[in-house]
């Protein structure tokens, strides 16, 4: 076990919808620089855990802790206060977050859509919130789309602006929550080629995604997740290759599989 | 007996003139008022403060389910009641903004949950608050789709105007009934009338027309 205090820590999450919990009684450290990558069926509560750690879902229980900072409150006078709304928005700042349908803001220009961030929340000079995000639309490799709205931009390249989006804010932990299952199979390399790059450049990410085999590439970890429990984890050469669990074998056979049925199916 | 008038109308024209001043006059403070109460009460509606949030609910519920006219005089009748002494003018006023603040609370509501809740996880995401999120993202994309119902309400107002001339405002309905009174030209003063009203409303649909071609 590390002596280094983790960059992520997530201790007793769980998010119950009634009585059902999405995500059960969850613990995870994540160290500085790794990139965790989730796995697991639908349904499992893979997103539901990533919007909890920015408190875009209110977990039900527990406790999340990012760069040192509870997400949920302070200390004060030997008493846990709770946050109100600013404290948790000025909180999630520094956590980005991609989703899975890009979300990204209708209303503005490619180019807007990376600069609000700056500019509205962090308010800096238009015209520097500006600069910012030309600069982080063309390490995306979008530079000739700045002035495009997101209904003329292509899926993949609206996630590649929603990341530059999400880049803006330095955040320090990025989640990711399936970032390529909305996109045309030929749109999902180019996001894919971004995240990896993001994860050479040492940023801390966590990763819902089944695309297994950019999943064992790019993951420092893998976990598998099913009913809202880590059922397994570990580096990823070992935990494709020689899965302990047997749902996680069961999933992992069925997901290999898909490729060739969609193929079976492709013929005519 | 038999045929029309035309010379009446003439005679009229310039009176019914002065009405139409003050029927938008009327309809333009009412609706400034009307739609600060409407944003304001659409907000609160969607807000997290339940004691408000019924408030809202119980004047959208009154408003909907009462006549504009019972509304005029409830507001001219009642107001002196609880010791408040304004002019038929202003009680018009008040009485207008009253009943379409309603409707545009309804109106704002609807527009802001139209839009997908991806936008406001977004704003979320990058560290906005509440009122950014409000401001910046929501608010500027629901305007395009609130404006035609706007429009409507807008519409609805000044022709629900006419009902104030059963509180003895001389505003273009009561006006025309004056000179009705003296002349006793109903048919001829009556479709002047509603010519002016096409021409007030005809103007004001122009100008939506235009305000959301320039939003889109």
């Amino acid at each position: 076990m590390t002596t280094a205090e983790p960059l992520l820590r997530i201790h007793g999450l769980s998010k119950l919808y009634g009585e059902v919990p999405a995500v059960d009684r969850v613990d995870l450290e994540v160290a500085q620089g790794e990139v965790v990558m989730i796995i697991g069926p639908s349904g499992a509560g893979k997103s539901t855990m990533l919007r909890c750690i920015n408190r875009i879902e209110q977990p039900s229980e527990g406790e999340i802790v990012v760069a040192g900072v509870n997400m949920a409150g302070e200390m004060q006078g030997g008493r846990f206060v709770a946050d109100g709304p600013v404290a948790t928005a000025r909180k999630r700042r520094k956590i980005g977050m991609v989703f899975q349908r890009f979300n990204l803001f209708a209303h503005l220009t490619a180019l807007d859509n990376v600069a609000i961030g700056p500019y509205r929340v962090l308010g800096a000079p238009l015209a520097e919130a500006r600069e910012t995000a030309r600069e982080l639309l063309e390490r995306v490799r979008l530079a000739d789309h700045t002035a495009k709205k997101p209904s003329q931009l292509s899926g993949g390249q609206q996630q590649r602006v929603a990341i530059a989006r999400a880049l803006a804010m330095r955040p320090v932990l990025m989640l990711f929550d399936e970032p390529t299952s909305a996109l045309d199979p030929e749109l999902v390399g180019e996001v894919l080629e971004v995240i990896r790059s993001l994860a050479r450049d040492g940023m801390t990410m966590l990763v819902v995604t089944h695309e297994m085999q950019f999943a064992r590439e790019v993951g420092t970890r893998v976990i598998f997740m099913d009913m809202g429990r880590f059922l397994e984890q570990g580096a990823p050469g070992a935990l494709f290759a020689n899965p302990q669990h047997d749902r996680t074998r069961e999933f992992l056979r069925r997901i290999s599989h898909r490729p060739e049925t969609e193929a079976a199916r492709q013929p005519r | 007996m038999g045929g029309v008038d035309w010379g009446v109308m003439w005679y009229a024209a310039p009176y019914m003139l002065t009405g139409a001043v003050v029927t938008l006059e009327i309809s333009a403070l009412a609706m400034l008022a009307g739609t600060s109460i409407g944003v304001i009460c659409g907000l609160l509606s969607l807000s997290d403060l339940a004691p408000l949030k019924w408030l809202v609910r119980a004047y959208v519920y009154f408003v909907r389910g009462t006549p504009a006219l019972v509304q005029i005089f409830l507001v001219y009748f009642a107001l002196p009641v609880i010791g408040i002494e304004i002019s038929a003018f202003w009680g018009g006023v008040v009485a207008l903004a009253f009943n379409s603040g309603g409707f545009i609370a309804e109106i704002v509501r609807a527009g802001l949950q139209s839009i997908d809740a991806g936008q406001t996880e977004a704003a979320m995401s990058i560290g906005m608050t509440n009122r950014q999120t409000l401001l910046h993202i929501l608010l500027p994309q629901s305007l395009r789709r609130i404006t035609p119902p706007l429009t409507n309400e807008v519409i609805t107002l000044v022709k629900s105007s006419s009902l104030l001339s059963a509180i003895s405002i001389f505003e273009l309905t009561r006006s025309t009934q004056v000179i009705i009174a003296q002349k006793f030209t109903p048919f001829e003063l009556y479709a002047l009338l509603a010519v002016y009203y096409l021409v007030i409303i005809s103007v004001l649909s122009k100008v939506s027309e235009y305000v959301e071609a320039r939003l889109s």
